[in-house]
């Protein structure tokens, strides 16, 4: 495992500017993640978990600070795409195309952007969709499917574009209990596979399981990380005991 | 959005312990209606449009002429329709100056105090005291050639060679023109050779002998020289007598539509039912008079109020050979009539009294010898009226009271004349009751098929089945106007509806700009503009040369862009973030995101609003008729000036445009459930 960070992120700094006014979302973050490495973040709503998360591909632009994923400072917008190529994205509310087919959601991305011939696309979006447990739901559209298909649908899209990294913005938060295991069991599946995984969690048992530093988040700054089993168990900082406590 | 379903057919009544044969079974009517009631609203709206306007169609000639109108007047076919272009005579040639070429050769002329200042419009010429004006090319230019025998015009097409071939102004020329006429008509034979075109339709007219006031005949000679097989012709010339028209009044136009200048248009219409049944309209300002018979009622001053006892009698009195039934007839119809007139047979008995003339009628009743007089007036010479107020003038004890005159209104006998006239042609058959005359004599042009040199008979031609590209007029230019005003308009909003929700400052700016001008400027402003200020702006400054049809198309869409371009932003802006997010975070760029993911769900969001933008463009696009576009109300209007049918002629336009928009209507709604997603 190489010992380079593939995400760089120093003293990041996120002002949002609203009519009411402004609010410093990120107080100078910094975190370094190498390849193969699982992190989670945890921490308040509020905290600036999934602020952090989307500057890592650049849904939001930074204040203050530099973000170099893959070797790329995020500087600069003719890099972006080059970078959320090898970002790929998992949302709460799984965001899938709604008048896409599973197939097609997956498909899409490959051909416009990867420029992959159709056939190759498909039977790269078969080969994912027998991966994430949903061969049969192919040709089914996203109303058609759980919550717990849609996201494991939006992994596979993710996933369909060979990407380096990826980032999970509480993929479980928007689901039933009952379907959030199969979420989990696709994530820990990646995870053991060796891929970066940055995520964005309070699932405990997931970050027990696959993650190799959890990471405590508040008021935009991070305020204790260390392995999940130190974090959850015997935190140091009183903040994170405070947290703990309550979603435990 | 409602989902109808038709609903299952009632299933039989049955009533337990009842014997089915006894159940009354359901009346059609009632079947009918539980039939119609499953069905959905818009199916109702059509068939009742539907049977109303067949029923229209087959019942009254003026819905059909209407219709025909409205719908450029189509033909089965135009093939004996020819318009075709013919040499005339040999090639001619012509030296001279060469003044310019001209596209327009109208002259404005500026009366400025005492000067005449005379502007040839878009004329190129050498003359010092004219400026030279640019010429814009717009079809069929004519060159101009100052010779010594004046100025020729000659229409550029029939040049056929000009020396030097790209003159100066001013300069010396030669040309060499040979002369075009164009024939239209239509083809009555053809051999090998040549064919004959019929270009003037004859023309007759048949009429009663009674009419004739008097008659002349002259003999026209025919020019030998030009033709030697051609013979003269007597041609009589007949004062007629106006036609006189008697019947029955159905409506006698009242006089209180009268404006303050009454003119032909305004002028109340009659109508007269013809003893055959028929019906015949006038306007009052043709005939040249109009008789209505009206009653004069002279009463017994005394007698006016004096109750009548049940089954006493009644004396009426009347001048001898009077049509009394019918004038009673009109008594009992008419209003404010005196109580012991009103007594009719079995209340108290009518005794009518017979005098010779008026003066002893009024005496009569002055005397207390009958209760009234009824005088029957004959329409516009008012004699007896006349004469009973002069009787009561030099009569002032006579003790009658004030003569009162009934009008008929409604349904009673009336004469109306038509004015003299004069009608000259051929005698074509005569016999004792009736002359028919050939008023417009046929005409023939035989053309040799070698001087052809252009064939345009289908070209412009007239709306046909199998012409359709003649059918330029009602309401093909409706359609055509709003189908592709529509188209872009649908351009125009799809790119400021993308730059309304760019990024983009200077993007955003001009689309808002845009979207607030137009739309807070009258649609019908707009299409004035484009027609009055952009396109001759256009045509003066540009190569662009917009028609009558462009401009109209141009506003329409401009008007419409606006519109059109907030149902995008709206429809894109109603696609939620996460969908963008989504696209840019696999890799693709904004262009791609909005190609792939965001436009495709947009498109389903906007097409019901675009289908209702669709429809009321079809509605408004009756404004173009202020462009003098033929459109399908523009021939609406038409067909009212000439027939005055105002009732069936926007009746017309109106289920002409209703049946567009609801078959539009469904057209979109089919759409809107084929691009459904499923669930």
């Amino acid at each position: 495992m190489a010992s380079e960070p593939i995400i760089q992120i120093q003293n990041v700094h996120k002002v949002y500017r609203t009519i009411r006014g402004t609010v410093h979302a990120l107080r100078g973050v910094s975190l370094n993640v190498t390849p193969g490495e699982v992190v989670v973040v945890v921490g308040p709503s509020g905290s600036g978990k999934s602020t952090m998360l989307r500057c890592i591909n650049r849904l939001e632009t930074i204040d203050g600070g530099s973000i170099i994923v893959d070797g790329i400072p995020l500087t600069n917008a003719a890099n972006i795409n080059k970078v959320r190529t090898e970002v790929g994205m998992v949302f709460q509310s799984f965001n899938l195309f709604p008048d896409r087919t599973a197939l097609g959601n997956i498909v899409l991305a490959q051909q416009v952007v990867r420029k992959r011939k159709k056939s190759d696309a498909m039977a790269k979006a078969h080969e994912l969709l027998a991966k994430v447990g949903i061969p049969e739901k192919a040709d089914a559209y996203p109303a058609q499917l759980s919550g717990g298909q849609q996201q494991r649908v939006a992994i596979a899209r993710a996933l369909a574009m060979d990407p380096k990294i990826m980032l999970f913005d509480e993929p479980t938060s928007a689901l039933d209990p009952e379907m959030i295991k199969e979420v989990l069991d696709v994530m820990l599946q990646l995870a053991r596979e060796g891929m970066t995984m940055v995520v964005v969690s309070h699932e405990m048992g997931f970050a027990r399981a696959a993650a190799d530093r959890a990471v405590f988040m508040d008021e935009g700054r991070i305020i204790e990380e260390g392995t999940p089993d130190v974090i959850f168990s015997t935190p140091l900082h009183e903040r994170t005991q405070l947290f703990l406590s309550k979603i435990l | 959005m409602s989902d109808e379903r038709s609903q299952p057919d009632q299933p039989p009544l049955s009533i337990p312990g009842l014997p089915e044969e006894q159940i009354p079974s359901r009346r059609l009517w009632d079947r009918v209606i539980d039939r119609t009631a499953s069905l959905p609203w818009w199916a109702i709206i059509l068939g009742t449009v539907a049977v109303v306007v067949l029923y229209s169609m087959f019942t009254s000639v003026a819905y059909q002429r209407a219709i025909r109108f409205l719908i450029d007047d189509p033909q089965l076919s135009t093939e004996d329709k020819f318009e075709v272009v013919q040499v005339v005579g040999e090639p001619r040639t012509i030296t001279g100056r060469y003044l310019g070429t001209t596209t327009d050769t109208t002259e404005t002329v500026i009366n400025l105090f005492s000067w005449r200042i005379v502007i040839p419009r878009y004329l190129k010429t050498i003359d010092d005291q004219i400026h030279t004006v640019d010429t814009p090319r717009l079809p069929n230019p004519i060159v101009l050639i100052e010779t010594e025998t004046g100025t020729v015009e000659i229409p550029e097409a029939q040049i056929d060679w000009m020396e030097p071939a790209d003159p100066e102004v001013g300069s010396e020329i030669t040309a060499s023109y040979i002369e075009r006429i164009t024939i239209t008509g239509t083809m009555t034979e053809q051999d090998d050779d040549t064919m004959t075109i019929r270009t003037v339709d004859e023309e007759q007219e048949t009429f009663a002998t009674s009419r004739i006031l008097s008659r002349e005949s002259t003999t026209l000679l025919c020019d030998r020289a030009a033709n030697p097989d051609c013979q003269d012709r007597e041609v009589v010339t007949i004062q007629r007598q106006g036609e006189i028209i008697e019947g029955r009044i159905i409506d006698p136009g009242r006089t209180n539509t009268y404006f303050v200048t009454p003119n032909l248009a305004q002028s109340p219409r009659v109508n007269i039912e013809l003893p055959d049944g028929t019906r015949r309209e006038f306007r009052r300002g043709d005939l040249d008079y109009l008789a209505i018979p009206h009653l004069v009622v002279v009463m017994n001053a005394a007698r006016m109020a004096e109750p009548v006892q049940p089954g006493g009698e009644v004396r009426i009195g009347f001048i001898e050979g009077t049509d009394i039934t019918a004038a009673l007839e009109q008594l009992d119809a008419a209003e404010g009539v005196p109580t012991p007139l009103r007594y009719t047979e079995g209340e108290a008995r009518t005794v009518l009294v017979a005098y010779p003339d008026s003066a002893s009628a009024l005496e009569a009743t002055s005397a207390g010898d009958v209760s009234g007089l009824i005088f029957v007036d004959d329409g516009p010479s008012a004699e007896f009226t006349n004469e009973v107020e002069t009787w009561l003038d030099n009569n002032p004890d006579a003790g009658l009271a004030e003569p009162v005159v009934y009008e008929c209104v409604d349904n009673c006998q009336a004469i109306a004349k038509l004015p003299d006239d004069e009608i000259t042609g051929a005698v074509v058959e005569e016999t004792d009751d009736q002359i028919t005359i050939r008023t417009v004599e046929a005409e023939y042009t035989v053309i040799d098929k070698d001087k052809i040199v252009d064939d345009r008979s289908k070209k412009p031609g007239e709306c046909a089945l199998n012409n359709p590209r003649g059918c330029d007029a009602g309401i093909f230019l409706t359609l055509r106007v709003t189908f592709s005003a529509y188209a872009l308009a649908l351009l125009i909003g799809l790119f400021v509806g993308l730059m309304r929700v760019a990024r983009n400052p200077i993007l955003y700016a001009i689309s808002t700009l845009y979207v607030e001008v137009i739309r807070g400027i009258p649609l019908l402003v707009i299409l004035l503009y484009a027609g009055f200020v952009v396109s001759p702006w256009l045509r003066d400054n540009t190569f662009l040369k917009p028609d009558d049809t462009s401009e109209a198309v141009l506003g329409l869409a401009f008007g419409y862009g606006a519109f059109v371009a907030e149902i995008f932003r709206a429809g894109i802006q109603s696609i939620s973030r996460g969908q963008m997010e989504a696209a840019r975070s696999l890799g693709m760029s904004y262009p791609q995101a909005m190609r792939y993911v965001v436009l495709p769900q947009a498109v389903r969001v906007v097409l019901p609003p675009l289908g209702n933008d669709f429809i009321a463009m079809l509605k408004d696009s009756a404004l173009i008729s202020v462009l003098a576009l033929p459109d399908l109300l523009q021939l609406g209007r038409l067909y009212i000036s000439r027939t005055f049918r105002a009732f069936e002629g926007y009746n017309t336009v109106a289920i002409l445009y209703l049946l567009m928009t609801l078959f539009l209507s469904l057209l979109v709604r089919t759409i809107e459930r084929r691009t459904r997603l499923p669930r």
